[in-house]
Order: structure tokens, then sequence, then C-alpha cells
């Protein structure tokens, strides 16, 4: 199960996930995280700690972005790991999501 | 007495040389410069010093120095003279050794030669035999060899020729054929290359030539090659006569040392007509090009009852084997399947007509459909009191078919008089014994459908094939989970891919599953629906219905076979014959042929030939397989273009100026009127013409 920990600077939020971001963390991403990312301006999603991502995962990924953009927000995602990234690459998020996203 | 001209880079280094080449110190020669070194610029015309050494006595060269005290600054003159008295003596000593025994003949004096294999020669102090080394020939100097091909003999040096004796080792190798039905024992028999050098007489310049002695020594054996065989897992088809021919050899060969036993392949299976089915051959055209309508009357007929066509079952091949002894199984044969259609009744291997009517027999590959057609006779006019006409069997019009009228038919459509701005649609063929004016006519729609949907599969095949390689990529790859597609199945996943890799998937989809709704009625085959169904709910809608990996796969098959199967022509195709045409568009999968005396301003395109025996005046017209028109072109100067494909020929008796001709992008305009051309493309895809016999 994803476990998720904030920290926020002014109107920046910045999260980091720990664990597997797949299916079974899609509730608690719908129902806690989003809602959460949506009261700030920034938001920077951290994925030191996840090791590994499912279609479902990535699914959810393309809906945050989206949903935050569409709300003016701006999101990024950092410090992915190299395996994962090749995933990403693979489905060809970074030009679903835009380069920009990847920091 | 001796002197020796030598050269040099430099006048020292030349020098030295003739020192060495005379045995003696410099306080012991006089010296002559006759030509001293020139630099050049980059080694372009740079010159070797050259001078002349004349062995001279101690005393001789002690006068020499006084008389170059005496006359300075004429001493080369004194020098040349002095030279010409010494030259003049013979040599008082001669040295011996093993290459220079003393010469009794004076022939042979600044001569080499050879004899029993061993190199003889003597020199004189103003001549050096010389030698040229032929191949297979080692000439040791003092030990050492002789790395030059020309070589001047001196008699300070001690010479020794060798032969050199080749041995070349057997070469061979086995190979196998791709589909292990051969194996070739490639042999190349070695040699053993034994040289001598033959007497030679006397001479200045002798060139040592070896005589060579090839003794062929195929050391290939059975058992080797039986050895090799036995690892390459050869067992089968063994062909001993050609191995004992191969280690036997002289010479290099190739030699089918196992043989394997082909395939025979079988046949599919057919169908055999019983009844005449063709009525394009009961089709004659009067003196006057007119589509005689008394013959159509003859066209063929089932009674109820009659067996129309036998089925017979595809006849399997034979298996072959491998030299590797394993089964070479036969290309599989399939049988025929069979559609049968309305009227008839398959009973046992025969098809039955249960109805009387026109027998239709249509094949693609091995799909066969057979149908009784009915056939509805209009006896009037088609017009607004008739009504369009709709009819699944064949439609035969004794009167006109009237502006704005359509007729559609699933069999034929004959019309006795005229077609006048209407719309004729035929999945067979259109005959039309009138004129057809300002008017639509369409043969082989079935076909145009199914090479379309075709075209859609094979685009849609390639793309299905590649995302299936890239889930499994994913699947691979070590930071990806494949959990979630037992719960959710592969949809998440090809929503993803949907988005941005594969975003050109779903207008495809759309447009195939858009296009088999619509002419859902006209296609037999529930191949193409089903794939409709599938392409529906995993590319266009969001169902959250399971998808496999294998269905997937499935279903990229399916697609394949099924624009494979859309590639295969149709038998027998439809065909057009009309008389007369003008401002129309006519479009046929098969023939198309305009009888009567013109076509005038009129769109053709046929899928097969096409062939007006008029005159065509404007317009624009295609065959695939080749267009022949008698005249073609216009005064007026109306556009006309005859276009045929790459390979295909434009034949037209008659050609007016102005006529267009394209084949395949090759297009030419001509610039005079000419009769009986023969258009073609030739190798360097350049359109040639020649005159048609």
């Amino acid at each position: 199960m994803i476990k998720y920990f904030y920290n926020e600077v002014e109107d920046r939020l910045d999260v980091k996930l720990e664990g597997d971001f797949d299916i079974e963390g899609t509730e608690v991403v719908e129902e806690e995280l989003i809602p959460t990312m949506l009261n700030y301006k920034t938001v920077n999603i951290d994925f030191e700690n996840v090791p590994f991502v499912d279609s479902s995962g990535m699914g959810l990924l393309i809906d945050i972005v989206k949903t935050l953009n569409d709300k003016g927000i701006k999101v990024t995602i950092s410090k992915v790991r190299q395996e994962v990234f090749e995933v990403f690459e693979i489905i060809q998020l970074p030009e679903i999501l835009g380069e920009e996203v990847f920091v | 007495m001796r002197s020796v001209v030598s050269k040099g880079k430099n006048i020292e280094e030349a020098i030295q040389l003739g020192l060495k080449l005379l045995d003696t110190k410099k306080e012991e020669v006089d010296i002559e410069i006759i030509q001293p070194e020139t630099k050049g610029f980059l080694g372009i015309g740079a010159r070797k010093a050259i001078v002349k050494l004349t062995k001279v006595d101690a005393s001789v060269k002690k006068l020499k120095e006084n008389d170059r005290a005496e006359s300075e600054g004429n001493d080369k003159e004194i020098n040349s003279e002095m030279l010409n008295d010494i030259i003049s003596e013979t040599s008082s000593s001669q040295e011996e050794n093993e290459n220079h025994p003393v010469a009794d003949e004076m022939d042979k004096e600044g001569k080499v030669w050879v004899k029993s294999g061993k190199l003889f020669f003597s020199t004189t102090p103003t001549f050096y035999p010389t030698l040229t080394i032929g191949k297979g020939i080692k000439l040791y100097k003092n030990n050492e060899l002789v790395k030059d091909k020309n070589i001047v003999l001196s008699e300070t040096d001690r010479y020794e020729v060798k032969c050199e004796n080749d041995v070349q080792e057997t070469k061979w190798n086995i190979s196998i054929d791709k589909l292990k039905l051969k194996a070739l024992l490639h042999v190349e028999p070695g040699y053993k290359m034994t040289r001598r050098i033959p007497d030679i007489e006397p001479s200045k310049h002798i060139e040592l030539i070896a005589e060579e002695l090839k003794e062929i020594q195929n050391t290939l054996s059975f058992a080797e090659v039986i050895e090799e065989l036995a690892s390459l897992g050869v067992i089968y088809g063994i062909n001993e006569d050609q191995i004992l021919k191969a280690i036997e050899s002289r010479q290099p060969g190739t030699f089918e040392i196992a043989t394997g036993k082909k395939a025979t392949h079988g046949h599919d299976g057919w169908i055999e007509p019983k009844v005449p089915l063709t009525i394009q051959n009961g089709l004659k055209e009067d003196e006057d090009g007119k589509v005689n309508y008394r013959e159509l009357r003859a066209i063929p007929t089932a009674e109820r009852g009659e067996v129309i066509a036998v089925i017979h079952p595809p006849v399997p091949g034979q298996p072959g084997i491998t030299i590797t002894n394993e089964p070479l199984p036969p290309k599989p044969s399939y049988p025929i399947k069979l559609r049968a259609g309305k009227g008839v009744v398959v009973v046992d291997d025969k098809i039955v007509a249960m109805e009387s009517g026109r027998p239709h027999i249509e094949q693609r590959g091995q799909l066969v459909k057979v149908d009784i057609l009915p056939k509805i006779t209009h006896s009037g006019n088609v017009d607004l009191s008739s009504g369009n006409i709709r009819f699944v069997g064949d439609v035969d019009i004794l009167g006109d078919v009237d502006v704005r009228m359509t007729v559609e038919a699933a069999g034929a459509i004959f019309v006795q008089k005229n077609v006048n701005m209407a719309t004729l649609t035929a999945a067979g063929a259109i005959v039309v014994n009138g004129n057809v004016i300002g008017s639509k006519l369409s043969a082989g729609k079935y076909n145009r459908l199914i090479a379309e949907l075709g075209q859609l599969l094979e685009e849609m095949h390639t793309q299905v094939k590649s995302m299936i390689e890239v889930i499994r990529q994913l699947i691979h790859s070590p930071a990806f989970k494949s959990n979630d597609f037992q719960r959710g199945g592969m949809q998440p996943l090809i929503r993803i891919l949907l988005e941005k890799k594969f975003k050109s998937l779903p207008p495809l989809a759309k447009k195939y599953v858009d296009l088999v709704q619509k002419e859902e009625k006209d296609l037999e085959d529930d191949d193409w629906k089903e794939v409709a169904v599938f392409v529906r709910k995993t590319f266009l809608s969001l169902t959250k219905e399971i998808t496999s990996l294998e269905q997937m796969e499935q279903l990229a098959q399916k697609m394949k076979q099924l624009s494979e199967f859309s590639k295969i022509p149709v038998e027998p195709d439809s065909y057009i014959i009309i008389s007369n045409v003008l401002n129309s568009d006519i479009y046929c999968s098969g023939d198309i042929i305009v009888s009567g005396q013109g076509c005038l301003n009129t769109k053709i395109h046929a899928g097969g030939k096409l062939e007006i025996r008029g005159i065509m005046r404007g317009g624009e017209v295609y065959g695939k397989l080749g267009v022949e028109i008698h005249e073609a072109g216009a005064e007026s100067g109306t556009t006309t273009i005859i276009a045929v494909p790459v390979g295909q020929t434009i034949k037209i008796n008659k050609a007016l100026e102005g006529t267009i001709l394209k084949i395949g992008n090759v297009k030419h305009t001509l610039k005079e009127n000419q009769d009986s051309i023969v258009a073609r493309l030739d190798e360097n895809n350049r359109m040639i013409f020649e005159k048609k016999a």
C-alpha cells in the first residue's frame, strides 16, 4: 500500500510517495491526495521511493496531472528512478504529460 | 686491373658501393665522377650520383697523384685517359670459389649459368653478370636471403640457390541447405609442388625459372566425411557413390553427398460446376456492336432439383524427409469453405438447386458462395410510376431507366433501352443495350467494400501488432507490475497507449466499425462483424470488460487473415457492357466494354481490362489490366486522358493530337495524330511507342 508525506512551503506542496504506485493505491490517491493537492498553487510529487508502477498507477498519474492542470495548478514529478522512467518512456508518458513535468 | 661504375644516393655512397664490389680500399682506386647527385624537388627530378672506380697499382696511383699535382685544373681529362689504359689490361688474377670456377673458356666471362641446380658465374672488370629471381626460388647471398628480384653478382660474395617446395593441404567442408534437403561437400584437393632449376646456358643475364612439378594429393577420406556428416546429424539419404567420387576427385568440386526427400504438396479442395455459369460467353454483339438481346434470354438456368456443382475434398500432400531424418510436412491443403446461399441445398458432396433460376457461384480464395439468383423482369420503364428497383437477384429491364431513378441488384442488371441520369448498382454484371447518359454505373460494389475494409484492417493490424509488442516490453520491464491485469485486464494500459503512442488507431477503428455497420447486409462473412465488435469494445468504448493479451493476439491474427482475404480476387469478376455512353461515371471491379460508337466525356474505372470499340472523346479512363481504344482524342481539344498502371499497355488504332497517355506516373501528350500505337514503359521508365501490327 502506498504511503505519502506532505511538506508544505507557503502555497507549494511537496508530496513524497513511498511504496508501489499501483491499483492498490487508487482509492487513497483519488479520495485523499487529489483533494489535498487542489488547495495549492504548485505541487511536486517525489517518486524517489517508488520502486514499481502498474498500468492503473500510470493512468492515475495522468488523471492527477490533468485534473490539477485544469485547475491551473502547476505539477512537477521529481526523482523518478531510472527503471520506472523506462516504463514511463515506453508508454510515452513524458509526451502525454509534457516533458517539463519531469524534473 | 678492373674498373666498376657504381651508383649511389650521393658520391660517397657510390664510391663505397664501388669499393665493395672491387673489394678494395679508397687508396687503391682512381675515382672518376661521371655524374654528381641532383636532389630534385620533393624527389622529382632527383638523379643518383654515378662514379667510376678503377683499381690501380699503388705505383700507378702514386704516379697519378704526381700528374695531378702537375696539371691542376685539368685532372679529369688525364684521369680518363689513364682509365682507358687501365681498362685495356685484362684482369691479371682470378679468385677461385664455388661460384666462379676457373673459366677455361673465354665465352663464359662476364656470364652466369646454371648447371645441375647450381649457380655459376664469372665477372670481368668491365662486366658483372646479372640475375632475375623467379617464383618459388630463393637466392641466398652469404647465407642471407636476397629480397630484391634483380641482383648483380659480385665475386666477393658467395651465392646459393634453393627451390621452394609448396605443400597445400586438402580443403573441404560440408554445407547443408536451409530446408535440410541437401548436404553439399565442397572439396579442394591439396597438392605438393616440387621445383627444380634446369640447366641454363651462360649468359650476361639469366632469369632463374623453376620447373614446377605439381602432384595432386587428395587426402580426404571416406571416414572423415562420414564422421562430419554424423556430427552434423545427417543420417538420411547419404549418397555413398558421391562421397567416393569426392575423395577421388583431382579437381576442386562440389558433390551432393546426401539428398532428402521433398514433400509433395497436395491441393486444396475445389468446386466443380455441373451447369454452365457464364453469361459472358453467351453475350454476342451483332455487326453494329449492339448486344443481341435475344442472347440474354439464353442465360444459363438450373431446374429445381438439378445438381449445380460437386464439392471435391482437399487432397493431402505426402510428407518428405530431411537429411537429418526429420519429417518435412507438406503444405496443408484446405477444403473449400462453402456458403450455400438462397435456393440451394447441400446433399452430401453435391449442391442441388431448390428452385429454378440462374446458378451463381462466386469464389474468393477458398470461400465459395453458391446461390440460385432469382430474376425479376420489369416490362416497362423504371420511372416515378414504377419506383426504384432493389432486388436480391438479377434485374431485367425491358424499357428505359429514367431520370434520378435507382436500380440495385445483388445479381446482374440488364437494361434493354437507355439509362438516362440514373444510378445502377450491381454486385454482378451490368449490361445496357442502349445509351447511358449522365448516369452512374457501378458493378462489383461488394468487392469495393471488401477492398476498403481490408485496407483499414491492414493498417490497424500493423498498429495492434506493435501495441502487443509494447505491452510485452512493458511486462518485461523490471519496474512494471502486471498483476492489475488480472483485475482490470489490459483496458487501463490500452487507454494510456491510445492517448499518445497509438493515437491514430481509434480513428481507424471508428471508420472500420462505421463502415461495417452501414454495409452490414452486404457482408456475408461474419468475421468482419466479429472484428468490428471486438475493435469497438477494445479501442473505442471504455467498457470495464476484461481484455487479455491472448485476445489481442487473436484479434491481430484475424485482422491479418481478413486483410489478406480482401486481396484475393473474386471469380468470376463482374463486368460492364454498354453500347454508348455520354457524361457518365462508370466503375467496375472487372472488365468494361463500350461496344457501340462512342464514349464521350465519361469517367471510367475498370479493375480489369477496358475496351472502347468506338470513339473516345474527352473524359478520363483507366484500365488496371490495360486499355484498348479504336479512336481517341478530340479535335476541339477537350481533355482526353487514358491511364493504365505501370506494366500495362495502351493500344489505340487512331489517336488524335492532344490526347494524354498516362502509364503509372509517366505522362505523355501526343504532339500529332498517330495511327496504330501501342504505348508502354521501357526499363528506364520512359514511355515508348510501338506500331501495332
